[in-house]
């Protein structure tokens, strides 16, 4: 199985270098067998990846310890399900990962492309082509998953215990189908460079890719939240580590890049911007890539760190420059007539939420790197961590809340003051009166007051949108209201689909704050039989039971929750301890209401069979992953096949002048 | 949009810009009566899980647990929290420290950002100032903005009972 992992990651490089010339002469000198030729070897390179993670999983679920990468990553011990994950637990194997991502991406891309966008598709393939080039020549000579032991041991080292969770089973994969995706809209973007082609030809095409790139970068980090909710035992779900970071920042980009591109489909500005925008999204997934592996910046991540960080350093370097080079040389092409009425317009509203995007974005990135400046000019190691990006990042999302609100309800082109208020009463009395109601109840926090009452002023301008459109159907079709309603989602699925998301956004944003502010936390040594309180709660210790396996030993408290006088439930918070790496770990027990989390940790044990708890109780957090979950509905809801679009794509690639689409494409999709 | 409004609209983004540096930067600022989580907020766990000392759990850390026990002692002691980090930035460096101060070097991290935006405004007011003087003949866009129409007006009744029609 080495041998042949081997073979084909060096067979699949081979026809990544092929399908790069094939493609590009093919496309040069028009002839379209070699550009099939090239496509054919694109869906050969797939394979042949695919045999090399084929063979991976067959060592790691073999325990085939005569591979390093096994030795290193697996034990006999280690659950199935966790062999299975230990493909991307380590470097080598998540740079394989990767690369079958982007083979398989690439073969779909390349298949759906085959008879259009001929103009193009083929450099597309090559820009992708050479993408994987750069990931098949890490694998083939750099950091190699079928090296093999010099010595073969008896037993693996085994997992990092931090991901024998069954999050990292579906985090990593979210979150890498997010990144690599992002490669295919940046491979037309680059292509629609090389050839001059500048229309939105390539923004339609790949406009799919994007939200799907977009969706799983949202679940990718929402499920990382939530690994570390479970897993770190902090009671919090992020913590601005530069790994982190790094997954948020592309996801802002791809955010704003989802808004401009609207601009430019419904009114042909911001060609630049929006290319700018998909190369610096890409970029950013490199830039991720890098931090995770160079071990530049401490990072929680530091079990992926290696000697990686030159080359992706390197890569990045190249992608950068070549693609501002290009979008230098394409400037005067790119230069497009555009209009702009009025700053009360809905174009003004995106390039605003654009700039807030960006801005946070820019943000981001610079507390992430700015350690590293740091050390470089003044040779000073700083942390840059959670007070600052909470503060700096806190009042840019104040405003791009408002924006969201104000977006979607005011016209292209212009809009008058009259409109303005006519559009805008009703939301803005509900954000009044839930910051009039939050001072009531007792709030005093000027950020919780601002951001609640913006959450009910942009949930009320999405009511009126939603109110709007039901109403209109049902005066001019006399439908009932429900059947309006599905009707409106399922004729403007993009623009409805939209909102939808923006309402998950709002009402996640709902539970950051609310988690962030009010969080209290008991920290208590209890012998069994002794109660202890947080809140409402009362927490009884009911005793110790423990259990060992070949893999680890688990130590479980009991506790009784009761809730004025009540017994509610029995938590078990527990104490792992993993044999192979000797390394503890911990199992929060977790009780999730929509008002607040009763979060426990079993922090230690003693001889004298004291056991200490630290309990948090985080208000809303429930409503973090609700709005996650509204994300994903939002997001299926505009990727759902539109036959207009359809038509209208169709229409695009073949040339034709650029036609509107699906109604009005408003919102974050 | 006449240049006044424009001046306006460009010294209320710097203005804005300004404030919400100064709100940032402010949160460095000490509390007058601390508590040991605000305190352990402000510092870094140096056992390198990347975490404040605060929210460091590793129930056996060698810095965080023993941290957060000498910050309620020095609280007891009536020790402010300007104080009580500077003992731990004397002590450790200032890598010790969450966020970065705001002198010298590092009060970049603090302003960049907001800088950063600023340069965003001025760039919109100034390409949509560009925009305005090129107005797009060929725009597909119909003529007037429907923004000011009456909700049902005739166009758009019948425009939307076409596009029901289409669409099902």
């Amino acid at each position: 199985m080495p041998d042949l992992g081997r073979l084909a990651l060096a067979i699949a490089l081979l026809l990544a270098i092929y399908s790069i010339g094939s493609n590009v002469y093919g496309a040069r000198r028009s002839h379209p067998e070699f550009i099939a030729s090239a496509r054919h070897a694109l869906w050969a390179m797939c394979a042949m990846v695919t045999i090399a993670v084929v063979a991976l999983w067959t060592g790691l679920l073999t325990s085939d310890f005569s591979l390093e990468y096994v030795a290193s990553y697996s034990s006999t011990t280690l659950p199935t399900a966790y062999k299975f994950t230990a493909l991307w637990g380590g470097q080598q194997g998540s740079l394989l990962f990767w690369t079958w991502l982007l083979s398989i991406f690439t073969s779909i891309a390349a298949f759906l492309n085959r008879r259009r966008n001929q103009e193009i598709a083929p450099y597309a393939m090559a820009v992708l082509a050479g993408v994987a080039i750069f990931f098949l020549g890490m694998l083939n000579f750099v950091t190699r998953p079928f090296d093999l032991m010099a010595v073969i041991p008896a037993q693996g080292t085994d997992l990092n215990p931090l991901l024998q969770n069954y999050w990292m089973a579906i985090h990593p994969p979210s979150l890498y189908t997010g990144y690599v995706s992002a490669t295919v809209p940046f491979a037309f973007g680059a292509a629609a460079l090389l050839t001059g082609k500048l229309d939105d030809t390539w923004i339609r095409t790949t406009r799919r890719w994007a939200i799907f790139s977009w969706f799983f970068l949202t679940l990718g980090n929402l499920f990382g939240a939530r690994w570390a909710y479970e897993v770190l035992g902090w009671g919090g779900y992020w913590a601005w580590d530069p790994v982190e970071n790094a997954a948020f920042m592309p996801w802002l980009v791809m955010t704003a890049y989802l808004h401009s591109v609207m601009i430019q489909e419904r009114k042909d500005m911001l060609k630049v911007w929006n290319l700018a925008l998909i190369g610096l999204a890409f970029s950013l997934t490199i830039f991720g890539t890098f931090i995770t592996r160079s071990g530049v910046i401490s990072s929680v991540h530091s079990f992926t760190q290696s000697g990686l960080g030159p080359y992706f350093l390197g890569f990045l370097i190249v992608v950068v420059s070549g693609y501002t080079g290009l979008l230098i040389f394409r400037a005067k092409a790119l230069h497009s007539p555009a209009e702009f009425e009025s700053y009360l317009s809905r174009e003004a509203a995106f390039l605003f939420n654009n700039l807030m995007l960006i801005g946070i974005a820019f943000a981001v990135f610079w507390g992430t790197i700015f350690p590293v400046l740091s050390e470089a000019v003044r040779g000073v190691k700083i942390t840059v961590g959670p007070p600052f990006f909470n503060r700096v990042a806190g009042p840019l999302a104040l405003g791009l809340i408002f924006l969201m609100g104000v977006g979607p309800l005011i016209a292209w082109r212009r809009t008058t003051a009259s409109n303005l208020v006519k559009s805008f009463a009703a939301p803005a009395i509900a954000g009044v009166a839930t910051g009039v109601i939050a001072l009531a109840a007792g709030l005093r926090a000027w950020y919780v007051l601002t951001a609640f009452s913006l959450a009910a002023f942009v949930l009320g301008t999405i009511v009126v949108e939603f109110r709007r459109g039901v109403g209109a159907r049902r005066h001019m079709l006399a439908e009932t209201a429900p059947k309006a309603l599905i009707n409106l989602v399922a004729k403007n699925n993009r623009r409805y689909g939209g909102y939808i998301i923006h309402i998950g956004v709002i009402v996640a944003f709902v539970g950051i704050v609310g988690s962030s502010f009010f969080k209290t936390e008991v920290k208590k040594s209890v012998r069994e039989g002794q109660s202890f309180s947080i809140g409402a709660y009362q927490l009884r210790y009911l005793g110790l039971s423990a259990f060992e396996n070949a893999h680890m030993e688990t130590a479980t408290a009991r506790l009784e929750v009761s809730r004025g006088g009540r017994v509610v439930t029995e938590m078990a918070p527990a104490k792992l301890f993993y044999k192979r790496e000797q390394q503890p770990a911990t199992k929060v027990a977790i009780r999730s209401t929509p008002f607040a989390d009763l979060y426990i940790v079993l922090a230690g044990l003693d001889q004298n069979g004291q056991a200490t708890f630290e309990v948090f109780l985080t208000p809303l957090v429930f409503w973090l992953w609700a709005g996650g979950l509204l994300m994903a509905i939002g997001t299926v809801v505009v990727m759902w096949p539109n036959v207009r679009e359809r038509a209208a794509i169709a229409v695009a690639v073949r040339g034709a002048a650029p036609v509107s689409i699906a109604g009005d494409p408003a919102p974050g999709q | 949009m006449s240049v006044r409004a424009r001046r306006t609209l460009v010294l209320a983004a710097a203005f804005l810009a300004l404030v919400l540096a100064a709100a940032g930067a402010g949160g460095l600022r000490a509390a007058t009566r601390p508590n040991a989580e605000q305190v352990a907020q402000g510092l870094t766990c140096q056992c390198g899980c990347g975490l404040t000392v605060a929210n460091c759990n590793m129930p056996t850390c060698s810095f965080s647990v023993p941290t957060r026990t000498h910050i309620q002692e020095l609280i007891d002691q009536g020790k402010s929290q300007v104080e009580i980090i500077g003992f731990y930035r004397r002590k450790f460096g200032e890598k010790v420290l969450s966020s970065p101060t705001t002198e010298g070097f590092n009060l970049f991290a603090w302003i960049t950002p907001f800088g950063a935006l600023l340069i965003g405004v001025g760039l919109i007011i100034f390409t949509a100032h560009r925009w305005r003087r090129v107005p797009n003949s060929s725009s597909p866009e119909p003529a007037p903005p429907p923004s000011d129409a009456p909700a049902f007006d005739p166009e758009l009744r019948r425009k939307l009972a076409e596009d029901l029609r289409k669409g099902g």
